[in-house]
């Protein structure tokens, strides 16, 4: 679990798919874009192939925030992976904030390949928004509280 | 051994007292249900009530442990281990859930195997129980063994006669905790043993005479009864969870990090369809119909095998949450009458 | 309403028409009914037809079925339970010629665990329902009888119940309880409480969640008595890979119940027999009430109603709303 202090930096996971936004991504840097490190890049073939066990997991190992990104709908490689997960993560996030999870820890967009400046942008948006927040503590394991041990 | 008067207002000094050696561990109220935990002060103690809903095993027993934590540094890995030294007080404790540990401690310290994270907070701990005046109407342990006034296991046996408690010392450290209160007149003495009586009276009439059952249970594995009540089982862990004397458990490793991680002892149960699963993905147990045939046998019968005792003590938890009211008495009544 | 219930299962069994009936009868305890499966005809006076028959007998379904593949099973079903057959036999765990429904209409099962946590210990010695009363004794007045109207004893799954007839049978009982409850209309939406709760702040939303999470025991009753929860593997008792714990430390239960929320969502029908099998009192309908406003909200979707309309995950609408996308500026 990361500490707040004033240097505290947020470990935020992207889950990028690989045909847009990871493309995406990848121009990004090709252009010399400039964005927050903040953010540890997991591909995808599809959005619509993460598993929110993917997102829940990643809350509960203690990541900060969870972007996901996928192509914009109706232009997904695979044509319907998207729409799918546009109805599973609507109803991921409502559920999330809803048991108290802030809003802006877990967080879903659409950047296609040609978008450097998109992403770059999203980038620094998210990161803003979960430093904003403070390290994340719903969620997270805390082994302390199931064991006593003796140093 | 001696028997003293306590009045209930000298119950708190008692405690005040006690707590200055151990950790109390007594009947509180936690998020709205009453159960076993560790007191801050003497007020939050219940004395009032019948039992609570999830046994007190989990004091020498939890549900899940860490066995070990490890850590790999450079230069070398460190392996940290639980605290099992709390020095802890069992306090109004039931006359079945004391036995249950007694139970317990045949699994648990056998000559075959002494489990050191069991064992250890065993012999850190006391107890002193409290007598019920009024068991429940789920309440058997007179089938099985025990009553509602039986002291074994305990170092001090607390009776409420209502305006004050008999305290009846079993061991040399029970007569210790008591040593300055006064001793208990005949008159107490006649009003415990009345209590006693009412007591043991009002305990359902004896379900079924579990005389012979371990030996009617040698040839019915393969009987028709196993087909008649297992359809209602949801396959839950409720009845095992909440038992006082289930103790199957599970172990696993956890990673924390690629370098650490722990590794953990959990509760596990027969009724759950995982408990038998080999890897090679063959089931022995496939329905509710063996798992259900399991728990029975092992209570009733393979447990007898083993120690010599019914691994049950009659605290009727299983049949108040049973979600789906599979009772336990039925199931022992039909099989006595077969 | 019992014996036409015992009438129709003796129809039943007799004629051959189905092999076995799952139903409910006495419990052995005040204010208890349990499942119950009978073969023949001679059985049949062991039905019963309370408001404690709260179990959803379709949970049994799936592996009954299945162990008996050549076999009709008639089953009971309350209006909730109806729904949840509907939605079982669109996910192709059982076939409707497989079943026969006697359906049963329902103005709905008591909250026992309100009941005795008013009663504070003291145990239920009796209990009888005449018409709109309950009238209890208990071990701390063994003689005297306390009242309740059965209107504030209702499980909150009922009193905001929408289908209160069942929405799939082969015969349907007729009514005659005489309750002044039966079938009227239900008194509130059943997306208040949701809302109630969405009004709250994270922090006093994170608070509760926390607070029923910890009362939980994993003990598995909520998925054992959910007629979707068929798996032969569930998600948490995955081992390659483990992908969470089964502790009770507050994350791991709390990713159970998300998790497995989330899972039946779309299928789940507020039936609430997960909430009245939980031994600790868990307050569970409050995640999978959320996520089915959500579906009704987003995309019109009620779950167990037809069986031909597919499950909210299994389409998609090119204008699906997406007000949740971030932009970035």
């Amino acid at each position: 679990m990361s500490e707040a202090t004033t240097d505290w930096e947020p470990r935020i996971v992207a889950f990028l798919c690989t045909w847009c936004s990871y493309a995406g991504a990848d121009l990004a840097g090709i252009s010399r874009l400039q964005y927050p490190t903040n953010v540890r890049v997991i591909r995808v073939p599809c959005s619509g192939r993460l598993d929110p066990f993917y997102i829940i997991k990643a809350l509960q190992r203690g990541a900060d925030g969870v972007l996901v990104s996928g192509c914009h709908p109706g232009d997904c490689h695979y044509i319907s992976g998207n729409y799918v997960a546009r109805r599973r993560f609507s109803i991921l996030k409502r559920l999330l904030e809803y048991v108290g999870i802030e809003p802006g820890r877990v967080q879903f967009t659409w950047i296609s390949a040609a978008e450097a400046e998109r992403f770059a942008k999203m980038m620094r948006k998210v990161t803003a928004d979960v430093k904003a927040l403070g390290p994340a503590k719903r969620l997270v394991k805390d082994y302390g509280a199931i064991s006593r041990l003796v140093d | 051994m001696e028997e003293k008067i306590i009045s209930k207002s000298e119950i708190g000094t008692l405690l005040d007292k006690l707590k200055e050696a151990h950790s109390i561990i007594a009947p509180v109220h936690r998020n709205g249900e009453l159960s076993f935990d560790r007191i801050d002060s003497a007020d939050e103690v219940v004395l009032e009530y019948s039992n609570t809903r999830k046994a007190p095993k989990s004091v020498f027993f939890p549900q899940q442990e860490v066995m070990f934590a490890y850590s790999k540094t450079e230069s070398g890995t460190q392996v940290r281990e639980p605290d099992l030294e709390e020095d802890v007080l069992l306090f109004g404790v039931r006359p079945c859930d004391v036995r249950s540990f007694l139970l317990l401690d045949k699994v648990f310290g056998s000559d075959d195997y002494e489990d050191v994270y069991y064992l250890r907070r065993r012999e850190n701990s006391g107890i002193i129980g409290l007598a019920c005046n009024n068991p429940r109407q789920t309440c058997f342990c007179t089938t099985v063994g025990s009553g509602p006034f039986n002291h074994d296991g305990m170092d001090l046996l607390l009776v409420d006669l209502g305006d004050k408690y008999l305290a009846e010392a079993v061991t040399e450290r029970g007569e210790g905790m008591i040593d300055n209160f006064s001793d208990a007149s005949d008159a107490d003495k006649q009003k415990r043993n009345d209590i006693r009586e009412n007591a043991e009276k009002g305990i359902k009439p004896v379900v079924v005479d579990l005389e012979g059952l371990k030996d009617k249970l040698d040839g019915m594995f393969d009987a028709d009864v196993w087909d008649e009540f297992h359809t209602k089982c949801l396959g839950c862990a409720t009845c095992t969870y909440l038992c006082p004397t289930c103790h199957c458990f599970d172990i696993y490793e956890e990673e924390e990090t690629n370098n650490s991680g722990y590794r953990l002892r959990m509760w596990d149960s027969c009724a759950l369809s995982l408990f038998t699963l080999h890897t090679s993905g063959h089931n022995p147990r496939t329905s509710t119909k063996e798992r259900t045939r399991q728990r029975i046998m092992h209570k009733f019968n393979y447990f007898v095998h083993n120690y010599d005792d019914f691994a049950c003590v009659g605290c009727g938890r299983c049949v108040q949450n049973c979600p789906v009211n599979l009772d336990i008495r039925d199931v022992l009544s039909t099989i006595a009458h077969l | 309403m019992e014996d036409q219930i015992r009438d129709t299962a003796v129809k039943l069994l007799k004629d051959g028409s189905v092999g076995m009936i799952i139903g409910y009868e006495a419990g052995t305890l005040p204010l208890r009914a349990s499942p119950c499966v009978i073969t023949n005809a001679e059985q049949t006076d062991r039905l019963v037809w309370n408001m404690s028959c709260g179990s959803n007998l379709a949970t049994y379904l799936p592996s009954v079925a299945k162990a008996n593949p050549d076999q009709k099973i008639g089953i009971l079903a309350k209006g909730c339970d109806s729904r949840s057959i509907l939605g079982l036999i669109k996910e192709r765990q059982i076939e409707r010629d497989g079943i026969y429904v006697i359906g049963m209409p329902c103005s709905g099962i008591l909250d026992r665990r309100k009941i005795e946590s008013d009663l504070n210990g003291a145990e239920i010695l009796e209990a009888h329902i005449d018409g709109d009363k309950l009238t209890l004794s208990t071990s701390e007045h063994p003689a005297s009888s306390i009242q309740y109207p059965v209107s504030s004893i209702i499980h909150s799954s009922c009193s905001t119940c929408q289908h209160r007839t069942p929405v799939l049978y082969d015969v349907l009982i007729e009514d005659s309880s005489g309750n002044p409850n039966a079938l009227s209309a239900p008194d509130a939406s059943p997306y208040e409480q949701v809302e109630a709760m969405e009004s709250q702040s994270a922090d006093e939303r994170w608070e509760y969640f926390m607070s029923e999470m910890s009362k939980c025991i994993r003990c598995y009753a909520c998925r054992g008595a959910c007629p979707f929860c068929y798996c032969t593997q569930c998600f948490v008792d995955q081992n390659q890979p483990q992908w969470f714990g089964k502790t009770t430390e507050l994350s791991d239960i709390a990713i159970f119940h998300l998790v497995r929320a989330f899972h039946v969502a779309g299928r789940c029908v507020s039936c609430g027999a997960c909430a009245r099998a939980c031994p600790m009192g868990v307050d569970l309908m409050y995640l999978t009430r959320k996520i089915e406003k959500d579906l009704d909200e987003l995309y019109g979707y009620v779950a167990g109603l037809d069986v031909e309309e597919l499950a909210p995950f299994a389409t998609f609408r090119k204008d699906d709303p997406q007000e949740f996308i971030t932009e970035p500026d």
